[in-house]
């Protein structure tokens, strides 16, 4: 209970100096919705120059990207700052700041640095996934219902991902470039599986569930789930799990070089 | 002499500084060729059994896309990033008082910070595409490609450099930098070849710089005699990368003297 209002204190001042500042805090969202919504620009395009992505029409795909596009903002809201702020008390050598806090590191981190610039990537998505829907055949209320449990544990793989770039910060001092990386395997979670092969659709469903994130919880709102797609829940919550373990345990071997 | 003597100088320093940071160079060793794989996978399917799309061969789109990873490697530029924040800060005082322009100073500093891109970044990676993946990604037109290349480089750095200046009137250039960066995603032909956009839309991006920092070159590299929309042959493609790039470089140095004259150093 404690932690609960802790974060929603939190929360309450990230939204009042987002208020502070609106002028910058919608250009941020606007810009942060914009260079999201690329992806879709590209299917838009695929599409009418006559080509398709294999069994999927148009709106399907564009589906499965703007619900990619809501995980992302949900998650990022959340955990995204942790990467860099995290990386930035590393290479400054004031993670002490942090420790000194009476509690968890990881909580005090997320918590005092909640960003609601991604509520418009979470918003612009959300749009998207209602003028997407409209135009398919959406699978009635056991389809929403599998969308929201996939949606979750979708938002479980994203904040994972996003804990284990801030792990790595402790060791790799510095390295801006680390998302890079992250961002690269998520991709594959922005497009139907079936165009990839079998080795990478394992792979993005067992062991880093990217498919989660976009594609599963469209394909759910669809009526055309794999039953891959329900053990996939488990890799995805141990990889929270994973995120939130790997992190705790690089705060032991924070060294404070860089103070 | 005396200006070579000087770009080498620079160049080597900033070699040597950020090779202690090669590691995070070597990022890219990973992130280009998982960019690729998705690339192709997507191309694949999209092209299922057609020949062509947008008037490029399925062979041709995966050139191209993996051109577009090693031209990025070495083209890829902040000076705007570093410009705006020199003016931010009065750092930039420093600068007017040297014997050297500082936007010669900048590009002295790219070509360093390249060389370290091209060992670190471009070599590994057309190791992977060549050896690993079996793709054909040696120029048709080596020496057109060249220039090119070193077109979009410059082109790339004169665009950056004016974006950067935009700070001598905003302070704070962040924005605007970053709504550039989106047009020049979507207008470079990063994201997908401008050959699939509508011709009308085809033809107007020659007036604007974006596709002069990647699209024409990858389309050169690629050997692609489909260049712009307007069917723009290798030499008239170089050509009008020739010219944009001039343009860049005289509007970088109208805006660089206009700039001067109200650059007062707030912050130094």
């Amino acid at each position: 209970m404690k932690y609960i209002k802790m974060y929603l204190a939190c929360a309450h001042t990230a939204f009042s100096r987002a208020a502070a500042y609106r002028a910058d805090f919608l250009l941020g969202s606007i810009i942060t919705l914009l260079s999201n919504i690329l992806f879709p620009l590209v299917t838009v395009l695929i599409y009418t120059n006559g080509a398709t992505f294999p069994g999927w029409t148009m709106w399907e795909v564009l589906l499965i990207q703007s619900v990619y596009s809501m995980s992302t903002g949900a998650a990022a809201m959340f955990f995204y700052s942790v990467v860099w702020v995290t990386m930035e008390h590393i290479r400054e050598g004031s993670f002490e700041t942090v420790l000194l806090k009476p509690v968890s590191p990881l909580f005090f981190i997320a918590s005092s640095n909640f960003d609601p610039q991604y509520g418009g990537l979470f918003l612009g998505g959300l749009v998207l996934t209602i003028v997407s829907s409209a135009h398919t055949n959406i699978s009635g209320l056991s389809g929403i219902l599998q969308f929201i449990l996939l949606f979750t544990a979708g938002l479980a793989v994203m904040s994972g991902l996003y804990l284990v770039m801030a792990a790595i910060t402790f060791k790799w001092v510095g390295n801006a470039r680390i998302p890079e990386i992250f961002d690269s395997i998520i991709t594959f979670g922005k497009y139907p599986a079936g165009i990839f092969p079998r080795g990478i659709r394992v792979l993005s469903t067992l062991i880093v569930p990217v498919s989660v994130i976009g594609y599963f919880p469209a394909s759910a709102l669809l009526g055309r789930l794999e039953p891959m797609a329900y053990i996939s829940l488990i890799p995805c919550l141990l990889f929270l799990a994973f995120g939130i373990w790997i992190y705790n345990r690089m705060i032991k071997l924070y060294e404070g070089v860089g103070g | 002499m005396h200006k070579l003597e000087e770009l080498k100088a620079v160049a080597f320093a900033t070699y040597k500084e950020w090779s202690v940071y090669r590691t995070h160079s070597m990022v890219s060793m990973f992130v280009g060729p998982i960019y690729f794989i998705v690339q192709y996978y997507i191309w694949t399917a999209v092209y299922g059994g057609a020949d062509t799309l947008a008037q490029m061969e399925l062979s041709q789109t995966i050139r191209y896309f993996g051109a577009t990873v090693l031209i990025g490697y070495l083209t890829m530029d902040f000076a705007d990033w570093n410009l705006q924040m020199l003016v931010r800060t009065g750092k930039f005082l420093t600068f007017t008082l040297r014997p050297m322009h500082h936007r010669f100073f900048a590009l002295s500093q790219k070509v360093g910070h390249r060389i370290l891109g091209f060992f670190f970044e471009f070599l590994p990676c057309l190791l992977i595409f060549t050896l690993v993946f079996r793709v054909d990604i040696i120029p048709e037109h080596l020496g057109w490609t060249a220039i090119s290349v070193v077109l979009a480089f410059l082109m790339n750095f004169y665009i950056n450099y004016c974006i950067g200046m935009t700070a001598f009137y905003l302070t704070q250039a962040n924005g605007i930098r970053v709504v550039y960066q989106l047009l020049a995603q979507v207008f470079s032909g990063a994201l997908i070849p401008l050959n699939f956009f509508p011709p009308a839309m085809q033809y107007v991006m020659m007036f604007l710089p974006f596709q002069y920092t990647n699209y024409i070159t990858a389309m050169i590299w690629t050997g692609g005699d489909n260049i712009g929309g307007i069917n723009l042959s290798v030499p008239q493609a170089v050509l009008c990368q020739g010219i944009a790039v001039i343009a860049a470089y005289l509007l970088s140095e109208v805006i660089y003297r206009i700039s001067m004259k109200r650059f007062t150093a707030v912050g130094a």
